[in-house]
C-alpha cells in the first residue's frame, strides 16, 4: 500500500474484500445457548422468583456494561481523537447494539421490584425515619421514570452514533467524523451522570440505608473493563481465525492488553479507596455494607474477588509480552468477564441471601442465556455491517498505527 | 471549521532542522539574563522575603501568628500543602502517564512540567513542616529507633503522606534528571564556557549520543514512568486519606481519593498553562509549545474539571441521600452558611468557567484561557481552604463552633510560597533546558521512531507485508 494513496482508494480496496462469513455453527450455538438459557430462566421464575430476580438484576447489569460500555468505549474514541482503534471501533459498536435488549429485561425486573428492594415496602419505610426520608428519591414512580428517562438517552445516542458511523461506510464524508465528535463530547458528560445514577439505582438501593459517594465509579470501572474484554476477545478471535479484514498488528493487540491492564488497577484503586475509607472510619451506618459481606461464607467470596478481579488479571497481563499475545488476552479477556459477574454477584446477591453465598443451576443459567444473546446479536451485526468502518478517515492512520 | 482527520496534526510546527532545535532551546542558557528577567526575578524575590519574614515571626513567636484556633486546627497550613502537592501532578502526568499513553504532544511541555513538579513539592514541603509546630524535630518523622524509645504512629495517614510525599519527591528527582542527560550532553557540546563545559561534562555522565545509550536510556526511562505513574495517584490519594479517613462530615466520604488526583490534575495543568504561555512566548518556542499542544491541555483541564464538578455533585446528592443529618447540615452550610463566598467561588471557578472550554475558539485563545487558568488555581485554592475550614469550623458540637480569619502571617507565608515556587522556576529557566532537546527532537515530522516487529512467527508474517513496509 503506497502511503500517498487517498483515503477512498484504500477504503475500495477493503470494500472489494469478501463479506465476512462467520461459520453457520457459531450462529447455532448461539441460538441454541439463548434458546435453553431463555427456557431455563423461565423456569427458574417459576421454582424461585425472588432469587431469580436478583440473577436477573446481574443480567441486567452485566448487559448493561457491555452495551453502555461499549458505547462509552466508541464515544471516547471520538472525543479522545484516537487513531489506533478505528480498525476495531466497530466490534465496540456491534456490542452496544445489545442496549436495545436493555428495556426486556428492565421490564420483567419492574414488575418484581417488591422482592428485590426493600425501600418498596411502604409499612416497612413508614417505620423507618432514614428510609422515610429518602422516599422522594427512592419511590416506585420516581424510580421508572428515571430507569425510562436513562435508557431512552442512552437508546437515543446509540442510534445517533452508530447512524452516523455506518454512513460514513457509503459516504466517507469527514464531516461525519467531526458530527460524532461532538455528540459523543455530549455523550460523556451524560453517561457519566446517568451510569451512575443507575447503579445507585439498581445495586446501592438494594441496601436502602447504606452510602457511598464512590459507588458511581466502582459500576464504571467494572463497565469499562467488562466492555473492553468483551471486545478485545471478539477481536482477538477474529483476527486469529483470519476473519479481520485487514492486518492487526501487535501493536493493536498491546494497546487493548494495556487498556484492560490499566482498567484492572483503576477498579482495584476504586474498590480499595472504597473500601480502606469505610474499614478505618469505622462509621456503623457504612460498614453494615461490608459486614454483610464478611458474614458467614461471604467471607469466602469477598477473599476470592480480590483474587479474581485484581490478582490474577494483574500479573497475568502485567509484562509487556503478556500483553500483546493473543493467546493470554484471549483467555484474560474471557477471565475479565467472568471477574465483572463475579463482581456483581458480590455486589448483589448478599442482599439476597444474607447468611452465606449461595450458588446453583439458578445463578448458571442466566449467563448461559447472556452469552447466548451476545453470540447471535453480534453475528446478526456482522452479517448486515462492515466489520471495519470502511469510510473512516482516520481509518488508514490505523491500519499503520506503531507504538 | 474543517479539519482532515486522515492527516496527523504536526507536533512541532515549521519544520526547523534539528541544528535549530538546538539553537533555539540553548539560547536561554547561552544568553546573559535581560532586564525583563531582573524585574521578574526581584518580584519573586520579594514575595519571598515576605514568606521569609512571616516564618521567622512564627519560629520566633510560635504559630500562635496564624489565625489558627480551636477548633479550626487546621487551615492556611495544610491548604497550602494540599495546594502545592496538587500543582505537582501535573508534571508527573505530563511526563509519566502520557508518556506511557504514548501521547507525543507531551514532549514539547513535559521538562517544563517535570521541573514544577519539583519546585512545586518543595514548596509544599514546607508547610507539613511548620505545620507541626516544632520543624526541628521533623527527624522523628522517620521511624528510626532512637534513644528516647519514640514511634511514629504507623496507622495514621499524616505519616504515610511522609513517605509518600518523600518517595514521590525522589523518583521525580531521578526521572526529570534522567531525562536531562542527553540534553546536558548535547550543551556540554556546544558550549564555549570553561566552567559550563565542566558542569555539563560532570552531570551529562560520559553520554555520547552512541546507540547503547539510548537503549539503556529508553529502557530506564519506560520503567521510571511506571513507577511514577502509581506513586503519583498514590501521593494525592494518600493525601486525601488525611481527610477522608476522619469520621467527620465533609472530610470522610469515600470518592475523595480519585476526586483529589482529578483536582490535583486539574491544578496542576491550570499552572502548566499559565506559565508555558508565558514561557512560549518569550523565548520563541511557539512553533514547539503550538497552539494545539496548549489545546490539549485545555481539553484536558475541562475533563479533570468535570470530575472536579462531579464529586461536588456526588456529595451533595450522597449527603442528602444518606439521611444523615450530621452530613446534610455541613453541605447546606457549606453552600449558604457564613463561607458561603469561597464555596461558590470555588464551584464557579471551578466547575462553570471551565466549561468555556467547551468552545473551540476560547480553547484556542491565548488571553481567555490565560484567564480561565489563573481561576482554576484559584478555585482550587479555595476548594481545600472549603473542605478544611467549612467542615472544622462548624463540627459536631455547636457550643465549640468558631470561625476561622488568616492573620498577615498567614497570609505572608502564601506569598512567599509563591514567591519560592516563582523563585526557583525562574533560575531553572536561566540554567537547564525547559525544553527536552531530545524528546523534541523525536517527535520532528520524519523523525517519527517506529520499530520493526521481531519475535514471534506471526508478526514477520505481518511485516513482511504492504503495511509493514512503510517502517521498515
Amino acid at each position: 500500500m503506497n502511503p500517498n494513496d487517498s483515503t477512498e482508494n484504500f477504503a475500495k480496496n477493503i470494500s472489494m474484500q469478501e463479506p465476512i462469513k462467520l461459520p453457520g455453527s457459531i450462529n447455532i450455538t448461539g441460538w441454541i445457548l439463548l434458546i435453553i438459557g431463555v427456557l431455563a430462566i423461565a423456569i427458574s421464575f417459576f421454582v424461585d422468583r425472588e432469587r431469580s430476580s436478583f440473577n436477573l438484576l446481574i443480567m441486567l447489569m452485566f448487559l448493561l456494561s457491555i452495551g453502555l460500555g461499549s458505547l462509552f468505549l466508541v464515544a471516547l474514541e471520538y472525543v479522545a481523537g484516537a487513531v489506533w482503534s478505528t480498525p476495531v471501533r466497530r466490534v465496540s459498536e456491534f456490542l452496544s447494539s445489545s442496549l436495545i435488549f436493555l428495556p426486556v429485561v428492565a421490564i420483567i425486573l419492574i414488575f418484581n421490584m417488591h422482592d428485590l428492594y426493600h425501600w418498596t415496602h411502604s409499612e416497612y419505610v413508614q417505620s423507618d425515619k432514614i428510609l422515610s426520608q429518602k422516599t422522594p428519591y427512592l419511590n416506585y414512580v420516581f424510580f421508572i421514570i428515571r430507569v425510562a428517562f436513562f435508557i431512552g438517552i442512552w437508546l437515543l445516542f446509540y442510534f445517533l452514533i452508530i447512524k452516523n458511523s455506518r454512513k460514513q461506510d457509503k459516504t466517507g464524508e469527514q464531516v461525519l467524523t467531526k458530527r460524532n465528535t461532538n455528540l459523543s463530547a455530549a455523550f460523556i458528560p451524560i453517561f457519566a451522570l446517568t451510569i451512575t445514577f443507575a447503579s445507585v439505582d439498581w445495586m446501592m438501593s438494594l441496601e436502602p440505608h447504606w452510602y457511598s459517594t464512590i459507588f458511581g465509579v466502582y459500576y464504571f470501572s467494572g463497565t469499562v473493563l467488562a466492555a473492553l474484554a468483551s471486545a478485545t476477545l471478539i477481536i482477538v478471535l477474529l483476527r486469529q481465525k483470519g476473519y479481520f479484514p485487514v492486518k492487526l498488528l501487535q501493536d493493536h493487540l498491546y494497546s487493548l492488553g494495556a487498556l484492560m491492564f490499566a482498567f484492572i488497577n483503576f477498579w482495584a484503586y476504586i474498590a480499595f479507596s472504597q473500601y480502606m475509607l469505610i474499614w478505618y472510619a469505622n462509621i456503623p451506618e457504612e460498614t453494615s455494607w461490608m459486614l454483610q459481606r464478611w458474614t458467614g461464607s461471604w467471607k469466602f467470596v469477598s477473599i476470592g474477588l480480590i483474587i479474581v478481579h485484581f490478582i490474577v488479571p494483574y500479573f497475568a497481563l502485567l509484562s509487556q509480552p503478556a500483553k500483546m499475545n493473543p493467546k493470554r488476552l484471549i483467555i484474560m479477556s474471557i477471565w475479565i468477564l467472568f471477574a465483572h459477574i463475579y463482581d456483581l454477584y458480590w455486589i448483589i446477591m448478599p442482599t439476597y441471601s444474607r447468611d452465606g453465598a449461595v450458588f446453583g443451576w439458578m445463578e448458571l443459567v442466566f449467563p448461559v442465556a447472556l452469552v447466548g444473546l451476545i453470540i447471535v446479536l453480534f453475528s446478526y451485526k456482522l452479517r448486515n455491517n462492515n466489520l471495519v468502518p470502511i469510510g473512516d478517515p482516520k481509518l488508514e492512520r490505523g491500519i499503520n498505527f506503531r507504538l | 471549521m474543517s479539519f482532515d482527520y486522515s492527516k496527523e496534526i504536526p507536533i512541532i510546527e515549521g519544520g526547523p532542522k534539528l541544528a535549530d532545535i538546538d539553537d533555539v532551546i540553548a539560547r536561554p542558557l547561552d544568553t546573559r539574563p535581560d532586564r525583563k528577567f531582573y524585574i521578574a526575578l526581584s518580584i519573586t524575590l520579594t514575595m519571598l522575603a515576605i514568606g521569609a519574614v512571616s516564618l521567622g515571626l512564627t519560629f520566633y513567636y510560635g504559630i500562635g501568628m496564624w489565625g489558627n484556633n480551636q477548633p479550626n486546627g487546621w487551615a492556611f497550613d495544610i491548604t497550602n500543602f494540599v495546594f502545592w502537592i496538587g500543582i505537582g501532578h501535573a508534571g508527573t502526568l505530563i511526563s509519566a502517564i502520557l508518556f506511557l499513553l504514548r501521547q507525543k504532544w507531551r514532549n514539547g511541555i513535559s521538562r517544563f512540567a517535570e521541573g514544577m513538579t519539583i519546585f512545586a513539592v518543595m514548596t509544599a514541603g514546607i508547610f507539613p513542616l511548620i505545620h507541626v509546630g516544632r520543624p526541628w524535630l521533623a527527624a522523628y518523622l522517620f521511624p528510626y529507633p532512637n534513644e528516647h524509645g519514640i514511634w511514629i504512629n504507623f496507622i495514621s495517614p499524616l505519616i504515610w503522606d511522609v513517605f509518600a510525599v518523600s518517595t514521590y519527591f525522589t523518583v521525580s528527582l531521578i526521572f526529570w534528571y534522567v531525562g536531562l542527560i542527553p540534553d546536558l550532553a548535547t550543551l556540554r557540546d556546544r558550549t564555549a564556557g570553561k566552567i559550563k563545559k565542566i558542569l555539563y561534562s560532570i552531570f551529562s555522565l560520559g553520554w555520547r549520543h552512541s546507540n547503547r545509550h539510548w537503549h539503556h536510556y529508553e529502557m530506564v526511562y519506560l520503567v521510571l514512568a511506571g513507577f511514577a505513574t502509581p506513586l503519583v495517584l498514590s501521593v494525592h490519594t494518600i493525601v486525601s486519606f488525611d481527610f477522608a479517613v476522619s469520621v467527620l462530615p465533609g472530610w470522610h466520604t469515600t470518592i475523595f481519593p480519585p476526586y483529589f488526583v482529578a483536582g490535583a490534575v486539574f491544578s496542576g495543568f491550570a499552572m502548566v498553562q499559565n506559565v508555558l504561555i508565558f514561557v512560549r512566548k518569550i523565548f520563541n518556542f511557539e512553533h514547539i509549545i503550538t497552539i494545539n499542544t496548549l489545546e490539549r491541555m485545555n481539553k484536558v483541564i475541562i475533563l479533570t474539571g468535570s470530575m472536579v464538578g462531579y464529586a461536588y455533585a456526588m456529595e451533595f446528592f450522597t449527603a442528602w441521600y444518606s439521611g444523615n443529618p450530621a452530613e446534610q447540615f455541613v453541605f447546606i452550610n457549606r453552600a449558604f452558611g457564613p463561607y458561603a463566598w469561597a464555596y461558590w467561588t470555588m464551584v464557579s471557578c471551578n466547575v462553570i468557567f471551565p466549561q468555556l472550554f467547551w468552545f473551540r475558539k476560547i480553547r484556542r485563545t491565548i488571553p481567555y484561557m490565560l484567564i480561565i487558568g489563573i481561576l482554576v488555581n484559584v478555585g482550587m485554592w479555595f476548594e481545600r481552604f472549603v473542605i478544611i475550614v467549612t467542615s472544622l469550623s462548624r463540627d459536631y458540637l455547636p457550643s465549640s463552633w468558631r470561625m476561622f480569619y488568616p492573620t498577615l502571617t498567614d497570609l505572608g507565608i502564601l506569598t512567599g510560597s509563591f514567591g519560592l515556587f516563582f523563585t526557583l522556576l525562574l533560575l531553572f529557566i536561566k540554567t537547564l533546558p525547559v525544553v527536552s532537546i531530545s524528546e523534541v527532537k523525536s517527535v520532528l515530522e520524519g523523525a517519527q521512531p517506529s520499530h520493526l516487529h521481531n519475535g514471534s512467527e506471526e508478526v514477520i508474517s505481518h511485516s513482511s507485508n504492504d503495511s509493514g513496509v512503510n517502517h521498515a
